[in-house]
């Protein structure tokens, strides 16, 4: 029973907590934004718009429901695992003590500076960090085969809807925990280290400055069917929906682009930018014949791991096999010497 | 004449509510909750005892020691050891002693108990966080003898006070309540419940050694009817009204006050993150009504172990509650730390001063840890090096071992700390980080007051859970 209460306060939290993406405040204003984009650049009428924004079509679609069915899972599995990850707060220990330990410059060197510029320093840091490692990761993601093979997941989707954010496989969900925690880690330890007890978080509404930003503006419409294109000079610095969806989308010009979640610096930077283009007519998924079948449960969490560990056994088998073929040429080395 | 029937309607209505009250109140001083009284269960017992629950000589005790303590700054050897190896005669109450809106009961140790001492119930195995192999009673006397020459000397950075107070109520208190009474005394064979506790007692084997554990644990019997702000108050000698539970307008030691872990207790439990007091001596209060309900017969082997559940309460938490202080003071002295180095000169002498008390009492409470039931190993290692024998003085140096001629009685005749470098100031604040950490790894401990990694866990707070199964 309480179990049951903890699921249900966990599926609560993801739309009242103004840290989480889906938070109800946030999900308005993608809609008013995504009204606006419709009626003034795209000339809709005002009725149109909302048909066009609750599209049934897109939200009653069998990606949309498997969003929705790997969401209610995955509550159950974060809740379950949670208490056993490693937390940002363990890293943090112990790299502080390594800080302590090679006398990493001087403890509390600036800890007289003014306290608004250490707010300040730590809250974009924090924000910097945490996308940076963010691009890194899903640049991995799509790199290396054992893991695309999770990561293929959330590119099944083959209409996006908010809720896809939560379309991952639950051992993705355990790297990207890891991720966090890291990140969050080494931004703690390190500003606690160098600037002591004055750290602090810009927040509103308790989630940090930029994070409510993101979100603010639009952060849902990156999964969404609202294409909406920033400025050129703009989708240098920041992802903008239509961006990403050409990175979900099925053609070769947009594969391994656009890797970034807020800041498309990193993809500018590390070559993986692309423009927006105009998404009516994209084809979103993995671009496999059978898309349409890749919403059934056993596609979503079977498969990967079968495929996952199937990438190992396959390594190993190669590894182990061409050592006995090693062995077994030494060996006719070897007796031919004798002979 | 109509009028005055009605004033004495009135004022016979005040007296007999006023009555009723009190009756109340006295109802509520004996409630469920209060640690006796326990009535005879003992078959064949004929005498005139109507109260089993029998703990003065362990109050005698606590008072020993809180006397002592407060002998130890007045140097002298002998004042001190009377409190330790006790006394013929009168011996006066040192601490805790009246003050005028808090009236002590007893004013010498014999009222409360006589014949008691603290040096034959001291754990006798080696202690291994004290040069020179020492025994507790000898790590005790060789303090004792120090603390009569110079209480706190500067020169080594000792505050004897500190370490005596400390490692008294764990080689005394917490051995004798969690090594012996509520370990080998809790056995099936050992002290029955049907049988006296000794010839001619009224109390049962297992009832008295439940209670003597009790004694030295230190709370109030009415302590769970308090918060845990009243029992650290009680303690604190500034309520007088919670630590009176009968109403005599005098605090009785012998059940009305709170001592030694009993009073830590309450004091992390006040932050509200911990319920130590509460859940200790509501174990202990469950275990002795389940003694009580074994009617003087011997415990079945369902009882027992539920009895043995109570007793994983107590030890547990109680090892938790010297976790915690060690846990503060190694926070304490680490603040201490940096302090000192940025003090100026006319505050060095004060600051240092803080330094050594707050380091004695994590040297005193580290060591007591260390002689429980159960053997830390590996922890007490770590808490013992990262300590040391002695706090870093401001050059580095810090006592490395004793030298100096012994007795055959195992007593020092002279002796003299050998001073040395062993780490630096930079490790030294490292260690108290360390221990602090170590103290929730082996521990668990969740008050953590003066906790030094706060700031990480308020940020780490602040930024939210980093488990995360989203795609952004």
């Amino acid at each position: 029973m309480d179990f049951l209460f903890d699921i249900f306060q966990n599926i609560a939290d993801q739309f009242t907590n103004p840290k989480k993406r889906v938070f109800i405040l946030y999900l308005f204003l993608s809609i008013l934004i995504a009204s606006g984009w419709l009626i003034f650049y795209k000339k809709k009428s005002l009725k149109d718009s909302f048909k066009f924004i609750f599209n049934p079509k897109v939200f009653f679609s069998k990606s949309a429901k498997s969003d929705y069915k790997v969401f209610f899972i995955n509550q159950i599995f974060m809740l379950i695992i949670s208490p056993h990850l490693l937390t940002q707060i363990t890293i943090a220990t112990a790299l502080y003590f390594f800080f302590f330990e090679i006398n990493f410059i001087e403890m509390g060197l600036f800890s007289y500076a003014p306290q608004y510029l250490i707010i300040g320093l730590f809250t974009t840091t924090h924000f910097i960090v945490d996308d940076f490692s963010k691009y890194i990761v899903h640049r991995w993601m799509h790199k290396w085969p054992f893991l695309w093979a999770l990561h293929k997941v959330h590119h099944s989707a083959t209409n996006l809807t908010p809720m896809t954010v939560f379309r991952t496989h639950p051992l993705e969900g355990l790297v990207f925990t890891l991720r966090s925690a890291i990140a969050q880690g080494i931004t703690i330890s390190t500003f606690v280290y160098l600037f002591g007890g004055g750290v602090d978080l810009y927040t509103i509404l308790g989630a940090n400055l930029f994070v409510f930003l993101f979100n603010v503006f639009g952060s849902n419409l990156r999964h969404s069917h609202i294409g909406i294109r920033y400025w050129k000079w703009l989708e240098y610095i920041l992802i903008s929906p239509a961006q990403h969806h050409l990175h979900h989308s099925v053609a070769k010009e947009h594969y391994n682009k656009n890797y970034g979640a807020a800041l498309a610096i990193w993809d500018w930077v590390f070559g993986s930018l692309h423009h927006s283009e105009d998404t009516d007519n994209l084809t979103l998924g993995l671009g496999t014949k059978d898309d349409q079948k890749k919403h059934t449960l056993k596609e979503l969490y079977t498969i990967p791991v079968i495929e996952f560990f199937g990438f190992f056994k396959k390594k190993f088998y190669l590894i182990f096999h061409r050592k006995k073929k090693e062995e077994n040429k030494s060996e006719i080395y070897f007796k031919k010497s004798l002979q | 004449m109509k009028k005055l029937h009605l004033k004495t309607k009135i004022l016979a209505s005040i007296t007999c509510l006023s009555f009723g009250l009190t009756g109340l109140a006295n109802a509520g001083a004996h409630s469920e909750d209060v640690y006796g009284p326990f009535p005879v269960t003992l078959k064949g017992y004929s005498g005139d005892c109507t109260n089993t629950v029998s703990y003065s000589g362990q109050i005698a005790r606590h008072v020993q020691h809180d006397s002592l303590k407060a002998a130890s700054t007045k140097g002298s050897y002998d004042n001190m050891n009377a409190y330790y190896v006790g006394a013929d005669g009168d011996q006066a109450i040192l601490a805790p002693s009246s003050k005028d809106d808090f009236q002590i009961k007893q004013t010498l140790v014999n009222e409360i108990s006589s014949g008691k001492n603290l040096s034959g119930k001291t754990y006798k195995g080696t202690i291994t966080a004290w040069p020179n192999n020492m025994t507790a009673p000898e790590v005790i006397d060789f303090w004792m003898m120090k603390a009569a020459d110079n209480p706190k000397d500067v020169s080594v950075g000792l505050n004897y006070q500190q370490l005596l107070s400390k490692f008294i109520m764990g080689a005394v208190f917490y051995n004798q309540a969690v090594d012996n009474y509520l370990d080998e005394k809790m056995g099936a064979d050992t002290k029955p419940n049907d049988k006296p506790y000794k010839d001619g007692a009224c109390y049962t084997g297992k009832e008295h050694s439940w209670d003597e554990a009790f004694g030295y644990w230190g709370a109030a019997a009415h302590s769970l009817l308090l918060s845990a702000e009243d029992n650290y108050n009680v303690a604190k000698r500034k309520d007088l009204a919670a630590a009176d539970a009968n109403g005599d307008g005098v605090v009785d030691l012998k059940s009305e006050y709170v001592f030694a872990h009993a009073y830590y207790a309450s004091s992390f439990d006040k932050g509200g993150k911990t319920s130590y007091m509460e859940d200790i001596t509501r174990a202990f209060l469950d275990g002795r009504k389940l003694i009580t309900s074994a009617n003087g017969e011997k415990l079945s082997d369902a009882q027992r172990s539920e009895l043995m559940g109570y007793v994983d309460v107590i030890s547990t938490n109680w090892e938790k509650v010297i976790a915690e202080s060690v846990f503060k003071y190694a926070g304490s002295t680490y603040k201490s730390l940096v302090a000192l180095e940025t003090v100026s000169n006319e505050d060095l002498s004060k600051e240092f001063s803080n330094y050594m008390k707050y380091w004695g009492e994590l040297k005193g409470f580290s060591m007591a840890l260390q002689v429980g039931k159960n053997n830390i190993g590996e922890t007490a290692t770590k808490l013992n090096r990262m300590i040391g024998f002695g706090p870093m003085l401001m050059d580095e140096t810090q006592i490395v071992g004793i030298k100096g001629m012994m007795g055959s009685d195992g007593k020092f005749i002279t002796s003299e700390y050998e001073m040395g470098k062993v780490y630096s100031m930079h490790d030294a604040k490292l260690h108290m980080l360390k221990i602090q950490k170590l103290m929730i790894d082996e521990f668990g401990v969740k008050a953590r007051s003066k906790d030094m990694l706060a700031d990480m866990a308020d940020l780490a707070s602040k930024i939210g859970s980093s488990d995360s199964a989203e795609n952004d």
